[in-house]
């Protein structure tokens, strides 16, 4: 099938790919970028799993097509940290023991990022609606929600990120 | 116990969590190798049949097809390591035949290029099948007689076990009661979709595959036989796994074995992912159980006699079957002093997707029916539930009847007495009925689960603890970890053990090819099982580097203390040698030495410890929709000793919303055999805004023969929740229910008058 030229910003670099129609964003991240910290749990857009930051927004990532993102900047896990400096949600996951398998953990961080940016006044409440569409088999929750709580207060005192 | 640990009962931050928040830790999709191909399955759309006649020519035609392998030639794993005893056993695990058992049962696998290639030429291959009467009902199928599943019939395994006199026991009864208690198909749904291996069959002969078992050295068992070759010709390479609650408990059904083959037959890796909707169609489930109990009690509330009668549902194949239905009998019969106790189990193979190990392994759909049982029985005597608990279960000090041995440790007590504080148990029991349609509620549920299986099954440990020329330490184990977080807590008992920092411990990869014998991560075992490895190897490694410590010191083993990093005598600090320094010199300075210390140790753990717990549930119901909204689960277990209480924290509460997925939504439906819920759309999990709080209570009985104490606590804490929730229900509206799901249409049902 013929390819279609896209060039994507990804974790700050413009890259020039060719793809076909039908690859979704997730695929080309996964496969051509080696960019496999975004995870497939479901295809289907039930699980969350496959979040990442596009032009500031959290999307699936199984539900876009990559020719759909061409133009558009996308943030994946592998983004976030500054060098060896983790993202107040990179280290909110690992110290409020957050992270158990890890395999929901890149999307729920990547759905994270927006709000707790965009949110000036965060709660236990407007975390769980915010992430509802993130599933996790492991933790039950709570120790996600702590941890997306405690990257928000870090982020305000540094007012950092 | 001293008090100056300095790794163990700390909550110490996961070793893999960075890899895991930085997106750098690998799971088995991750990987890619040169070369590599894409495998498909065909699977079967028909229940039952024989396949009659299979036609690959137009897909082997198609540019960019490798192999085809059939279930003619490839065989499938059909049960668990218990076979692995002896070599006549060990035929019967294999199974190669033309039967097609269950829709979704693979029919054959072919490799090619990529995966679109896979896909197009899946669609060429021709089946002619012949449709063979479908079972879809276990007891349908144990009384059918003409058709069988497998050759020796339907029923899979059966058993019966007898405690005392049952029929003297319920003489003795002033109370009894009979019900019959059904259980859904639950489904493991761990985020990584269970089926995705990669393959690499080399031209010396040698097989490398990266799956996401959590039996790496069992799994080189399966692949060696299946494949007849040599056990150190197959490697087993573990990566990060995305969670898996029994289900890779083994091979996936129709993966490794496939992907294997279709290497060996192109020399060239093999990748093969399932689906989301394979995953649930086509892997291990929960045995859904029929469990008739009847159950007699005396007028002061000692419990005289328990009959149950359990018939699972194994679906097309089995696996688990045995060990799953033997937990129900040991951990009912475990749980209370019941003298008088009767067991009657039948597996029976339906036309249904497979069912195997999920956590609790039978003991969540016996302990439904047991601790329901239970609260009836409180009822009808007009006593607390928590009393009647304490009346029965077992105390430390007697004899579990079914594993023959000491319970040396239980803190069930303080588990009921701390979680009835927490809950507000006694004010909760007796508030008034609310008006209006939403009633409130809040009942118990309490639980055994053993650690481990060594009474039961081959249930091997090792470990090799190595310390390096500056001092840091590499632990060396299989022990397979996936997301519990076990390799860290292996890494804190070797810190203890040896007195070296926590940090300065490296865990190996989970690689058979590079570690010793190690049964795997099933049972709740790792803690405790491997845990005692790890000490014993770490200990012996402590000895040895005290004994260089002597010479170099000048005073007795005994007079020496490990401290942050250097050796020194306990009566004059100033008397001392870094751990680096020494180890520098008995490796590489002092060329007559060159030693490094090594510390090993195999084996397997002298009991199997039950741990023990009480989960109080409150629940709101709203009786005219049927709606039930759990508000708050308190969930307090009897761990031995927390190595890690944050882990053992996340698994209380991971487990608790597993159980209340298990009571209020899960299962799968199956209609003539075909799911109906195969998408996480229609499956339903728990969400963020469903979950209520959990309040996770540690009870640290210290278990005397584990690791500082430690026992199990990953499965126990999912079984109970189902029955503590079913148990408020009752509490809040008078109905019980007795088949799980308890969906809204069940109580609408049981308000309905008459």
């Amino acid at each position: 099938m013929k390819k279609v030229p896209i060039k994507i910003k990804v974790n700050g670099d413009w890259r020039e790919l060719a793809v076909s129609p039908g690859d979704r964003l997730i695929d080309i991240l996964r496969d051509q970028l080696d960019l496999t910290g975004t995870k497939e749990g479901c295809g289907e857009g039930e699980c969350g799993t496959c979040t990442v930051n596009l032009d500031g927004k959290a999307v699936l990532s199984c539900l876009i097509l990559a020719a759909q993102a061409d133009g558009c900047t996308i943030l994946t896990i592998e983004g976030l940290q500054k060098g060896s400096k983790l993202h107040p949600l990179q280290k909110a996951f690992v110290s409020e023991a957050a992270v158990q398998c890890g395999y929901c953990t890149p999307g729920m961080i990547m759905a994270a990022k927006p709000l707790i940016e965009n949110e000036p006044e965060i709660n236990d409440s407007k975390i769980r609606q915010h992430l509802s569409n993130n599933l996790c088999r492991c933790t039950g929750y709570d120790q996600p929600v702590k941890a997306v709580l405690k990257a928000s207060r870090e982020r305000k005192e540094n007012n950092d990120v | 116990m001293s008090e100056t640990h300095i790794a163990v009962g700390k909550p110490l931050q996961r070793i893999d969590g960075i890899e895991k928040v930085t997106g750098s830790a690998k799971y088995a999709a991750d990987i890619k190798l040169e070369n590599m191909l894409h495998a498909r399955l065909l699977r079967s759309p028909h229940a039952h049949a024989r396949v009659k006649h299979i036609d690959t020519s137009a897909a082997e035609e198609l540019p960019g097809v490798r192999a085809v392998a059939t279930i003619l030639e490839v065989p499938k794993v059909i049960e668990y390591w218990f076979s692995l005893r002896t070599e006549e056993k060990k035929k019967q695990m294999f199974l190669r035949d033309n039967l097609v058992r269950f829709i979704g049962d693979p029919v054959l696998a072919l490799a090619a290029d990529d995966r679109a290639t896979a896909d197009q030429a899946l669609s060429l291959i021709k089946v002619a099948y012949e449709s063979l009467p479908a079972l879809h009902d276990p007891f349908e199928a144990m009384a059918e007689k003409n058709v069988k599943i497998h050759k020796r019939g339907n029923v899979a395994f059966k058993f019966e076990k007898v405690y005392g006199d049952i029929q003297d026991g319920f003489k003795n009864a002033d109370i009894i009661v009979e019900n019959t208690y059904r259980t859904s198909k639950q489904k493991h749904a761990a985020l990584e979709p269970f089926g995705t291996c990669l393959a690499h069959y080399q031209s010396n002969g040698k097989l490398t595959v990266y799956s996401s078992t959590q039996l790496p050295h069992w799994s080189r068992h399966y692949l060696a036989g299946a494949l007849e070759l040599p056990l150190n010709k197959v490697r087993v390479i573990k990566p990060h796994t995305g969670g898996s609650f029994g289900g890779r408990c083994g091979l996936i059904h129709g993966l490794e074995v496939m992907c294997s083959w279709l290497s060996r037959e192109t020399g060239q890796a093999v990748r093969m992912s399932f689906s989301r909707e394979e995953d649930f169609i086509a892997t291990e489930s929960r045995h859904p159980m029929t469990i008739k109990m009847k159950t007699g009690v005396t007028k002061d509330g000692i419990l005289t006699a328990n009959e149950a009668e359990v018939v699972s549902d194994v679906g097309g194949y089995g696996t688990h079957y045995i060990g799953v239905l033997a937990d129900c009998l040991s951990t009912g019969v475990g749980l209370y002093k019941i003298a008088n106790y009767s067991f009657k189990g039948t597996a029976v193979f339906t036309n249904k997707s497979l069912c195997g190990a999920l956590r609790g392994y039978g003991n969540p759909q016996m302990n439904f029916a047991q601790e329901s049982q239970m609260d009836i029985l409180a009822a009808k005597l007009g006593m607390d539930p928590l009393e009647l608990r304490l009346k029965n279960y077992r105390e430390q000090g007697e004899i579990d009847p079914v594993l023959n041995d000491e319970i040396r440790s239980n803190g069930l007590k303080e588990c009921l007495e701390k979680g009835a504080a927490s809950s507000c148990w006694e004010k909760k029991r007796r508030q008034k009925p609310a008006k209006g349609p939403k009633k409130r509620g809040i009942g118990l549920a309490i639980v055994l689960h053993g650690t481990g299986a060594g009474k039961a099954l081959p249930d091997p440990a090792a470990a090799t603890v190595m310390i390096n020329a500056d001092g840091s330490v590499n632990l060396v184990t299989a022990a397979a970890d996936e997301g519990q977080g076990n390799r860290t807590v292996l890494a804190q008992i070797a810190s203890e053990t040896l007195g070296i920092g926590f940090e300065k411990i490296s865990v190996s990869e989970t690689d058979t090819d590079t570690t010793p014998l190690d049964c795997g991560t099933h049972g709740s075992r790792q803690a405790y099982g491997g845990g005692l490895a790890v000490q014993a190897a770490a200990n012996e490694a402590r000895q040895k580097l005290l004994a260089y410590a002597v010479k170099e010191l000048g005073v007795n083993g005994d007079q020496l203390r490990i401290e942050e990093g250097a050796i020194l005598e306990k009566t004059h600090p100033d008397n001392r040698i870094l751990i680096s320094d020494l180890m520098r010199k008995t490796q590489i300075e002092d060329m007559s030495v060159c030693e490094q210390v090594i510390g090993s140790a195999v084996g397997v753990a002298p009991a199997m410890p039950g741990y023990y717990g009480a989960i109080f549930a409150e629940v709101e119901v709203d009786i005219e929709t049927g709606e039930v909204n759990v508000l708050q689960l308190t969930s307090a277990f009897d761990v031995g000793r927390a190595i890690n209480p944050d882990l053992v924290k996340g698994q209380i509460i991971g487990g608790g919303v597993m159980g209340i997925g298990f009571a209020l939504t899960e299962g799968l439906l199956v209609e003539d055999g075909r799911i109906m819920n195969s998408s996480f759309a229609d499956y339903r999990l728990l969400r963020t805004c469903d979950v209520p709080e959990i309040v996770p209570i540690i009870v640290e009985s210290h278990e005397p023969t584990g690791p500082y104490g430690a026992k199990g606590i990953g499965e126990g804490c999912m079984v109970n929740v189902a029955s503590a929730i079913s148990n408020a229900i009752y509490h809040a509206t008078g109905v019980r229910l007795t088949d799980l799901s308890m969906t809204p249409a069940a109580i609408l049902q049981g308000l309905k008058p008459g």
